[in-house]
């Protein structure tokens, strides 16, 4: 296994002169290729600064991350914008698909910032909704597709630049149970079968089941950090 | 869309009013006042002497009708005199004319508003302007004397009848000028059957200048002005007019650029998620600045139709049925010379200009707004 996260001691302070308050506080967090690894705590833990820093959405005041060896901190905004593009799959609580796109050219749209050819992105937007199994719902705009369709057109949205990792934050909180289920199969199966690693924010009890590894933030601390396997799913032979 | 639509629309509708009062001006000052071209006498504007007749006068004027452009020219005795009521004097120009060319060369019988025209087995009859009329006091019948000086320097005297009161639209113009016969004045002034002007009316306004080249090949000894010579005021009104309508467009656009600005601002702020999300994704900031911008283009592009099309509909209505001004005030509209009916004319020739103004406005307007977006850091954009 190789690694593909490494955040040392990474600190995020907000209101550093006057009353500072520790969103993320001395973090360190390692992920190998393949990792299916949920971020859990309560509200304010600071699981979603930790995402986002980690996905070069925000710097941490102190420390440094390394995707694939390179140190984002170091990077410019612009030069952040362009490994977003081409390392990170973003998934996000509330879907954030262009509305005025179809489902189709939601995905195809990252393909087109990376200037991929139209054979190129047909035939990946042909798998990815194969995965999603929404072959049928392709020229669908957002506003036709039920919450959990949406947030599978989101998961091949992150996909479809083939990123080094997905990061999720709450990708089943506006899910009901049979659509956040459906989701997880699909995630847990492209970790298994195209070895993606994801890296969500949950505290969803079903998503924290289902994880491999499950690290516990309380007040901008890792307070747990334990593999597990979920039992239920091995059984299925869906994570093994 | 709409604002660009409706700016377009103000700047078309502000541009035809203008272009229609305009040529309303120009037609009027042709029509209705000093022709196309008008012959004098070299000495003859110096000081208005009545004895710097053109001479060979009707020679001329039959060599200047059988000019192919021309559609009339009429003659003119012209002195400025004293008219004298019972109750109060004013200073007037005297115009002797032969009614029936008179009649076409200044229109002078659609501008009778009260009375008859001139009855040639009648003498001394007088047609005065309204104004003139109001401010001495008379009407049709009443009596009145002029006294001006002849040929020889001597002061001269003749009572004239009032014909007809005429009104035009141009109300100083109505003060001063009085009209009788040439004859009734001649005799007067001593003159004989001589005058004093040409008045020229052409088929083709284009042919001014070609046609004021010729008549001074052969009357090198006359002045020969062409109307923007003799109404310089309303070729300067015309040139200002111009001007100030690219001024209040200007205005109307920086009303306009409020408009974009706000909706485009509305636009980016209600997709502050999608925009953060388009940033968070990697999309660079070249292309979120080439959004806003396109998009502002094609809200340009999509409004300027709009706005064209209403703009034209509007311009063709009034230029059928006329915009009748009235209701602003008759008086206030013939004391700058102006009909109180205007027929706006679709500025045709203004359109590149005006799109241009559009164009760019729209585009600088975006400015903001965009730069707005850049600013966006995807993960306060997404946290709304």
């Amino acid at each position: 296994m190789n690694t593909v996260i490494d955040a040392h001691n990474i600190s995020k302070v907000y209101n550093p002169k006057t009353i500072p308050v520790y969103a993320v506080n001395n973090v360190h967090l390692h992920l190998e290729r393949g990792e299916f690894t949920a971020l859990v705590g309560p509200s304010g833990s600071g699981k979603t600064t930790l995402l986002n820093m980690i996905g070069g959405l925000d710097k941490p005041d102190e420390g440094n991350i390394y995707i694939n060896g390179l140190d984002i901190t170091k990077l410019s905004p612009n030069q952040l914008i362009d490994f977003r593009l081409k390392n990170i799959g973003f998934v996000f609580q509330s879907f954030n698909l262009i509305p005025v796109l179809t489902a189709k050219e939601n995905v195809e749209f990252i393909m087109q910032l990376q200037k991929k050819n139209k054979e190129e992105r047909e035939m990946r937007v042909q798998t990815l909704f194969k995965e999603i199994g929404l072959e049928d719902k392709l020229n669908e705009r957002p506003s036709k597709l039920s919450g959990g369709q949406q947030q599978r057109v989101a998961v091949a949205r992150a996909l479809a630049s083939k990123p080094q990792f997905v990061l999720a934050d709450e990708p089943t909180a506006n899910l009901d149970s049979t659509s956040a289920s459906n989701l997880l199969d699909i995630m847990a199966k492209l970790n298994k079968e195209e070895n993606i690693t994801f890296l969500f924010s949950t505290h969803d009890q079903r998503v924290i089941d289902r994880a491999r590894r499950v690290v516990t933030l309380v007040d901008g601390r890792i307070v747990k950090d334990t593999a597990t396997v979920s039992t239920k799913h091995e059984d299925e032979g869906i994570l093994k | 869309m709409l604002s660009i639509a409706i700016g377009l629309f103000a700047g078309i509708a502000v541009l035809a009013l203008y272009k229609g009062m305009m040529k309303s001006r120009v037609r009027t000052a042709i029509d209705a006042e000093v022709g196309h071209l008008q012959l004098h006498d070299r000495n003859f504007k110096k000081d208005y002497s009545p004895e710097f007749v053109i001479t060979n006068g009707d020679k001329i004027l039959n060599l200047i009708t059988s000019l192919p452009e021309i559609k009339m020219a009429a003659p003119r005795s012209i002195t400025n005199g004293m008219l004298a009521t019972a109750t109060g004097s004013a200073g007037v120009q005297i115009n002797g004319v032969f009614p029936d060319l008179e009649y076409e060369a200044s229109q002078l019988k659609k501008k009778i508003i009260e009375g008859n025209e001139f009855d040639s087995t009648k003498k001394n009859e007088i047609m005065i302007g309204k104004k003139l009329a109001t401010k001495m006091k008379l009407k049709t019948g009443s009596k009145l004397v002029l006294t001006f000086t002849d040929t020889s320097g001597n002061m001269v005297a003749g009572a004239f009848r009032v014909a007809a009161v005429y009104q035009s639209d141009n109300g100083p113009l109505d003060e001063r000028n009085v009209y009788v016969t040439l004859n009734d004045l001649n005799d007067l002034l001593n003159t004989g059957n001589a005058f004093h002007e040409i008045v020229v009316l052409l088929k083709n306004d284009e042919d001014i200048k070609i046609v004021q080249q010729k008549l001074k090949q052969v009357c090198p000894l006359l002045t020969i002005e062409t109307w923007k010579e003799i109404s310089p005021e309303t070729d300067l009104l015309v040139n200002t007019t111009n001007q100030y309508s690219y001024i209040i467009m200007i205005i109307i656009m920086f009303a306009l650029a409020f408009g974009i600005i706000n909706t485009m601002l509305m636009a980016i702020l209600e997709r502050t998620r999608e925009i953060g999300m388009m940033v968070a994704l990697g999309t660079n900031k070249l292309k979120i600045f080439l959004l806003v911008l396109l998009e502002t283009f094609f809200l340009t592009l999509a409004g300027t139709p709009i706005g064209i099309l209403t703009g034209w509909l509007l311009t063709r209505y009034y230029n059928i049925h006329g915009l009748n001004l009235s209701g602003m005030g008759r008086e206030m509209m013939s004391s700058f010379g102006f009909n109180a009916m205007i027929y706006p004319e679709f500025p045709a020739d203004k359109l590149t200009g005006v799109l241009l103004i559009v164009i760019v406005t729209a585009l600088l307007s975006c400015l903001f707004p965009a730069i707005k977006a850049l600013k966006m850091q995807p993960v306060e954009a997404l946290r709304r």
